[in-house]
């Protein structure tokens, strides 16, 4: 078994162990089951900062160093950052459904300003698409990558800044605002979520790098085919 | 439906989502590999 599917497969472990203890934590008195919600998507939007940040940092070393592995780096984590993200927009829209009575409200500043994050990144994928030489793809690419990171520290302080629906943070400095047991499933459930991020970005990188040696392979394509004899062409 | 259902449904959708982009990586993986 190579490298990634053992990555993969105790990602599998980790995410059935979040789940066990999702589903066996108390629940809101309010909330009731719905509070369950909160082990998914909490760590899926913070996966998503996560991987934004990764993409922001490989895009800054690849302007200083310009080397292909830190383009590489920044689109796979630009990828799983958006999956995360709209995985993350879905639980909030169901979550919010049951307990706020509205799946979307784009008065809320963090619905609004995730909406945003998420085109963005949408769209730093789009324009990779539309430009085929690899050196201009991967500096305007860098450029985006490194300004469209400031949209997260706005995303997730947009609460404390501006009225939200939304509450604030509920793991402070100065302690959790949940109990004890609610706060370990969901620890568990961030460690569990990080990591199959971290198995899906390895599998990623060696995608990518199977990919270009597929394509420099169908480059030099036609130096590898043997032409037809005269003979075995019938139409001369 | 009863909430339980909808919370199952929704940790079900999500979990489906990434094992699909995971699927969606195993495919193009065995293209490249021919």
């Amino acid at each position: 078994m190579n490298r990634v599917r053992i990555l993969l497969a105790t990602a599998g472990i980790a995410v059935l162990t979040g789940l066990w203890f999702a589903f066996i934590s108390p629940v809101d008195r309010l909330q009731g089951e719905f509070s369950r919600i909160l082990n998914l998507h909490a760590p899926f939007m913070w996966v998503a900062f996560l991987a934004f940040g990764v993409t922001a940092f490989a895009s800054i070393m690849w302007l200083i160093r310009r080397t292909l592995r830190w383009d590489r780096l920044a689109v796979a984590s630009v990828e799983l950052g958006v999956v995360f993200t709209a995985t993350g927009l879905f639980t909030g829209m169901v979550w919010g459904q049951a307990v706020w009575g509205r799946a979307w409200d784009w008065a809320d500043p963090r619905m609004a300003s995730t909406a945003v994050m998420f085109f963005v990144y949408i769209g730093y994928l789009a324009l990779r698409r539309a430009i085929p030489d690899p050196e201009m793809r991967a500096k305007r690419s860098a450029l985006l990558g490194a300004i469209a990171v400031i949209q997260v520290p706005l995303v997730y302080f947009s609460v404390n800044l501006f009225r939200s629906l939304h509450q604030t943070q509920s793991i402070r400095p100065d302690g959790a605002t949940m109990p004890r047991e609610m706060l370990t499933a969901l620890l568990v459930n961030f460690v569990a979520i990080t990591y199959l991020y971290f198995a899906l970005l390895v599998g990623r990188l060696h995608l990518a790098r199977l990919e270009e040696a597929s394509a420099a392979e169908t480059a030099r394509g036609p130096d590898a085919v043997t032409p037809p004899r005269l003979s075995e062409v019938k139409d001369v | 439906m009863s909430d339980l259902a909808i919370v199952i449904g929704t940790f079900a959708i999500s979990y489906a989502v990434v094992v699909g982009y995971a699927g969606y990586l195993h495919l193009r993986r065995r293209r490249a590999k021919g």
